[in-house]
């Protein structure tokens, strides 16, 4: 691959291979023990209902998913409508629900593997967040007069983020590098991760589910819920429920229930107006939220302290219970006999299919279903794309480490083909192909390597691997007629793998395209207003002060003959507010076209400094009520100096307004960006904060929530604009009643 | 020179108008000649306007106040703004004022008028203030007249290009009247 995986500018497609890595890793999904431990105790228990399984599943994703799933895989045909848990219990019995939760042991492998941060990637808290949007989701279907389905909306919300989990339990330290970055910048997370990762969560939940095999509508919802309305793809069927979630989740990040790993929010009020839910209902939605959300907490006994011991006996129990059923399965395979292998093989091989499989399956099951039949443990299938060759190792996503995956390998154009032309039968790779034969030697510690191509339309598409006694290979090869069709199956379920993937990489791509593209119209539509505000403030200046003019030097011609001091005082009052209606459009105009920024190097620190002694002597702060904490005074930064004067003090101006009557204390912080051309500059207020609303439109031009809020209505949005014409930004992060803290990134300097 | 001050002692409103100062204070006192009392004193002023206005009333001839004015060109195509100058300039009494609301009159009336002083607002109709300005600066005949201009809108870039063309003062719209004034009287010696 050309792109190494921090690559920060990595375009979607670039990263293919390490993006298909991450997806085949990506085969269970983990889950929270408090909820397993219930589960067990429920199934185990002689007096539990089925309205019981049912509300505990509810509440975790990974364990509805999977039931889902299992439904589907258990009845091959007609489960479309099975969308609720509910259903799926009456249909699979208490058994089939003890076997989900023995899913639960993948949860304790990841979590060993990497203990996580806490004010990174808090699971608890994501999963609070997962069952907040359920139950938001809920109560806005049930809001909808069309009837919204809200089990369904329960569900789909529930694992909207569900990518965000596997994503954390495959990478657990990049994905900490995710939430850390997507938080600190202000960042939708999605384009994070596709930065960091090379894929974001919603296309891993996507195709999470879609392998799942679970209803359309709860694929979509993962894939699309950060989509705008405007920007979904036409040939979506749930379009609706899509929105619902979006807003749901958007609800619950507002309203700071759980962390789902950043906190930017869309604007409410239009995602409910677009699914034609009143501002009453969405009222009466918030107000409902926490009490809902409460009662599912407790359901699962999440408000209580989970018991290690408990949750590791029933791992126990689970991983003997697992044995058995292997061994019981070893014992049948045992029963066959020689003559029905392959058809038995090509059987395996079939069942295992399903319409959403990578070529990467379709390789491990033909390696599988290969190595089955010549009796041998290792085998390798590997499939030809258009430059290389990919590797997959039967059983790699069972219990093999990383030292059994194999890198991709780079072939020219159409060797492949000249490598292997007429053949159909096995043969000696080494012979026929010693590229592909050096490249997995290692695996099998030196011995001869075999090779069944997959045949299709004549050509090679991919082909397995494999190591086995001289004696075989001949009498397999007698079976000429059997062998072909073998392979032929083999290839066309290959061939049929490799289109699909490319096209459903194709639709993701341009999914990914709208939504980015959409960004860039708000933003150029935001660019243009400003243009034309600039424009009109331009010429309402000209047309405004002339009679402005009039009007303050005929107040002045008159108050030099007035009679009595009071009459001369009125005509004065005139003239010095033609002068404050004049400074108004003044600011108007620099607010949509500011001067052209002189940058200079300023040091961070003594600049703060005498920020503080300014502000010291200005206002009624005392000097502990002030903190600056610099972390690296070697800083600098590269900005307009009066302008930043100008940022710092309408901040500090609104803080002050913030911490007015209560006790003031204000932080100011600065840190270096990981990549070192940026400075963020926090300043922290302990005013009242702001409420969602207020924090929504805090940055709109002539935005006051004052009671009599005239006169400074431009301070925090002027001080955004000026950052931005210092090719920084400004984001603001508020909770009521404990303060609110506005972030500046500007340009590094030279380190001094 | 006494007949371009702006306030007048009885002594000097007497002189002016060649009654005897008793008569003057008379006239103060009944109302008839306005003006004020220096605070704190019993001394009495009258400003130049009241002073002109008296001398109207009664058919006192102007000329000891006439001569020596200062001719000043008042250029704006806003024809509120040219009268209440024009009205400013002429109860001021110093100043002889003429008007012209596009660039081309300007000229010709740069010419005709030869002003000590133009007050020259920056967007005409026709051609904008700072080529007016250069114009004017190219003929070493006008070498001597004093351009203040005039406009509503402060960009520091057309402010400098003004400055670049000749002007002599630049003041931003709305503005302080005595401020205005004054500093025309300074830029034309007065």
């Amino acid at each position: 691959m050309a792109s190494s995986p921090d690559t920060a500018t990595s375009d979607f497609g670039t990263d293919r291979q390490r993006v298909e890595i991450i997806l085949a890793q990506i085969e269970e999904l983990p889950t929270l023990p408090a909820v397993a431990l219930r589960l067990l105790e429920l199934t185990t228990a002689s007096d539990t209902s089925a309205r019981d399984i049912v509300e505990v599943i509810e509440t975790d994703q990974a364990l509805t998913a999977k039931i889902l799933s299992l439904v589907r895989r258990a009845d091959l045909g007609v489960r479309d409508d099975v969308m609720t848990i509910e259903r799926a219990v009456v249909l699979m019995g208490f058994e089939a629900v003890r076997s989900a939760v023995l899913s639960v042991q993948i949860y304790e492998t990841f979590a060993s593997v990497e203990p996580h941060d806490e004010t990174d990637f808090n699971r608890a808290e994501f999963w609070k967040h997962s069952l907040a949007v359920a139950c938001a989701a809920q109560l806005i279907a049930e809001r909808l007069d069309d009837g919204g389905r809200p089990a369904e909306a329960f569900v789909c919300g529930l694992l909207h983020d569900v990518g965000k989990m596997a994503l954390d339990a495959c990478l657990p330290k990049s994905y900490a590098r995710v939430v850390r970055r997507a938080q600190r910048g202000h960042q939708c997370i999605s384009d994070v991760e596709h930065e960091i990762l090379g894929i974001d969560h919603t296309i891993t939940g996507k195709r999470l589910l879609t392998r799942w095999r679970l209803p359309k509508a709860i694929a979509e919802c993962a894939w699309l819920h950060h989509q705008p309305p405007d920007a979904l793809p036409k040939s979506i069927e749930a379009a609706a429920m899509v929105m619902i979630v979006h807003l749901a989740d958007n609800l619950v990040r507002r309203q700071r229930i759980g962390f789902s790993g950043y906190n930017r929010v869309d604007p409410v009020d239009e995602l409910a107006d677009r699914i034609g839910l009143p501002g009453k209902a969405l009222d009466h939605v918030i107000a409902r939220l926490p009490e809902t959300i409460e009662q599912h907490c407790q359901l699962v006994g999440l408000d209580r302290l989970t018991s290690t011991d408990l949750y590791a006996e029933a791992l126990a129990d689970a991983n003997e219970e697992l044995g058995r059923l292997n061994q019981s399965l070893a014992e049948t395979n045992r029963r066959l006999a020689w003559r029905s292998r392959y058809f038995d093989a090509l059987r395996a091989f079939h069942a295992g299919l399903t319409l959403d499989d990578r070529v990467g399956d379709v390789c491990r099951s033909a390696a599988r279903a290969t190595a089955n039949l010549f009796g041998t443990e290792q085998a390798v299938g590997f499939g030809i794309t258009e430059a290389e060759v990919t590797f997959h190792v039967a059983g790699e996503s069972d219990e093999a480490g990383p030292a059994m995956r194999l890198p991709p390998l780079s072939v020219e154009r159409g060797s492949a083909r000249a490598a292997v032309n007429s053949a159909s039968c096995i043969m000696p790779a080494m012979e026929y192909w010693p590229a592909v034969a050096d490249h997995v030697g290692h695996l099998f510690q030196g011995e001869a390597v075999s090779m069944l191509p997959f045949v299709h339309s004549n050509a090679i598409v991919g082909g397995v691997l494999f190591t086995t006694a001289h004696d075989q290979i001949a009498r397999h090869n007698q079976a000429r007629a059997e062998l072909e069709s073998l392979c032929a199956a083999f290839g066309l379920a290959a061939a049929t793998a490799i289109v699909r993937c490319d096209g459903q990489r194709l639709q993701e791509e341009l999914a990914e395209v709208n939504r980015r593209l959409h960004g860039a119209q708000a933003q150029l539509l935001r660019a243009r207003s400003l243009a034309m505000i600039a424009r009109m403030a331009a010429g309402a200046a000209h047309e405004l002060n002339n009679p402005l003019a009039i009007i303050s030097g005929r107040a002045q011609m008159l108050a030099r003959t007035a009679a009595t001091g009071q009459e001369r005082r009125a005509l004065e009052i005139i003239s010095e507010q033609c002068d404050r209606a004049t400074q108004i459009v003044s600011e108007l105009m620099e607010f949509a076209k500011p001067y052209t920024p002189h940058p200079t190097e300023v040091q961070l620190g003594s600049w703060a400094a005498s920020l503080r002694d300014r502000w010291l002597d200005r206002s009624s702060l005392d000097a502990d009520e002030f903190v600056v904490t610099i972390s690296d005074p070697a800083v600098t930064l590269y900005v307009d100096t009066r302008q930043l004067s100008e940022i710092f003090d309408a901040i500090l101006m609104n803080a002050m307004e913030a911490v007015a009557g209560s006790v003031a204390r204000l932080v100011v912080n600065s840190t270096s960006t990981a990549s070192d051309d940026t400075v963020v500059i926090a300043v922290q207020d302990s005013g009242k904060g702001m409420s969602p609303d207020v924090l929504e439109h805090a940055l709109d031009p002539f935005f006051s929530h004052r009671a009599a809020g005239r006169g400074r209505g431009l301070g925090l949005s002027r001080a955004a604009r000026l950052a931005e014409n210092n090719g920084g930004r400004l984001w603001l992060d508020s909770t009521e009643g404990v303060g609110t803290t506005v972030y500046v990134e500007l340009p590094a300097g030279r380190r001094a | 020179m006494i007949a371009m001050k702006s306030v007048y002692t009885t002594g000097e409103v007497a002189d002016i108008c060649k009654i005897s100062q008793q008569t003057v204070i008379r006239c103060f006192d009944n109302g008839r000649l306005k003006g004020f009392k220096v605070p704190g004193s019993k001394f009495r002023r009258i400003p130049r306007e009241a002073l002109i206005s008296f001398m109207k009333e009664n058919d006192i001839p102007l000329d000891q106040l006439e001569s020596g004015k200062k001719r000043v060109l008042v250029v704006d195509d806003d024809e509120p703004i040219i009268e209440m100058f024009t009205e400013l300039l002429e109860r001021d009494g110093r100043f002889e004022v003429k008007t012209a609301s596009t660039g081309y009159d300007a000229g010709l009336l740069t010419q005709q008028f030869r002003p000590d002083v133009i007050l020259l607002d920056f967007k005409l109709p026709d051609i904008n203030g700072n080529v007016v300005c250069r114009r004017i600066r190219s003929a070493p005949e006008f070498e001597h007249i004093k351009i203040i201009a005039i406009s509503g809108v402060a960009d520091p870039d057309e402010v400098t290009e003004l400055m670049a063309a000749g002007a002599d003062e630049f003041i931003k719209k709305p503005f302080e009247i005595d401020a205005v004034i004054s500093r025309m009287a300074e830029l034309v010696k007065l």
